[in-house]
């Protein structure tokens, strides 16, 4: 029994460690609301967490929604108090998958889509084809992409006096420069 | 007179409204630190409760102290636990002891790792 066990730990440990993983602690996201000739709603947040697992294309991104920081204070606290939440819901997630990715042999410039789901102020939505660029050098894959949504798909109102200042379409755009980080 | 008291009253209103809407951004480097506290202890605070933990960090400004296990232009790692955001690059080097302030955004789960940005070093050896 004991001498399975071994073995399966053994095992268990072979394929953890042959994951090829890249990761990032530093990943910028931006996130933009603003509506033409208002003052801009923009929130850049640089200290995003993303992991990328080469040999499935498994991907999970983290944010710390109090990091986005934007241009005025007031706005950043009014984003932080009334629409985010950031208190109750401090995290933003993404957990997903980029299709094809280990078939791909990663030329520059390849495009890929990423599938999957975006947490945030305790909501969940499904986001399909989110249109990658991916450039992979030695050590380096790089994720470069936008996409939209809507405020309601996760609960947050704009109340009716801004609603000509703040869009409730809303984008969200990332850069991401993983780096390799196999465990040995 | 009453035009003046008015127009004088009128200009107040709207330097303080500007300053309401245009106010600074809080300043973590000046401001007093809630906690003190050194990097395995606060490592270990997470691992054993994440959720209170996270609860009472949260947005405030703390000092911790460790030993510089990672540095990259603006960020820097301590016990391999304590994730810091620079607000500017600073020098330092990897196993020296050191003490940075900064204000805590969360707890990555994903590396398990606490997360400060607006970080300063106030001190090392």
């Amino acid at each position: 029994m004991i001498k399975q066990l071994f073995y399966i730990v053994l095992f268990i440990n072979i394929t953890v460690s042959a994951q090829t993983k890249y990761l990032t602690k530093t990943g910028t996201i931006n996130f933009e609301a603003s509506m033409a000739s208002f003052e801009e709603v923009k929130g850049i947040n640089k200290s995003v967490t993303a992991i990328l697992n080469a040999d499935n294309g498994q991907f999970a991104a983290l944010v710390f929604v109090k990091g986005f920081r934007f241009k005025n204070a007031l706005m950043e606290e009014h984003f932080n108090e009334n629409y985010a939440d950031s208190d109750s819901y401090p995290k933003a997630t993404f957990k997903g998958n980029i299709i094809d990715f280990s078939s791909n042999p990663l030329n520059p410039n390849t495009k890929l889509l990423l599938n999957g789901t975006l947490t945030f102020h305790g909501k969940s939505k499904v986001i399909n084809g989110i249109a990658l660029k991916i450039n992979k050098s030695q050590n380096t894959i790089s994720l470069v992409g936008e996409f939209n949504v809507l405020a309601s798909d996760f609960d947050i109102k704009i109340p009716k006096v801004v609603k000509d200042k703040v869009s409730k379409n809303i984008t969200i755009s990332f850069d991401l420069n993983l780096i390799n980080n196999t465990n040995k | 007179m009453k035009k003046v008291i008015v127009f004088v009253i009128l200009i107040i209103i709207i330097v303080i409204g500007y300053n309401y809407i245009y106010q600074d951004h809080r300043n973590v480097t000046e401001e007093q630190a809630s906690y003190s506290i050194s990097a395995l202890k606060i490592s270990e605070e997470f691992f054993n409760n994440p959720v209170t933990s996270e609860k009472k960090y949260l947005n405030k400004t703390i000092t911790i102290s460790g030993l510089v296990t990672a540095i990259h232009k603006n960020n820097l790692t301590l016990n391999t636990k304590v994730f810091c955001m620079l607000t500017k690059t600073q020098f330092s080097k990897i196993n020296s002891k050191i003490k940075v302030k900064g204000r805590f955004i969360g707890y990555d789960d994903l590396l398990e790792e606490i997360k400060l940005d607006q970080c300063h070093i106030i001190k090392q050896d």
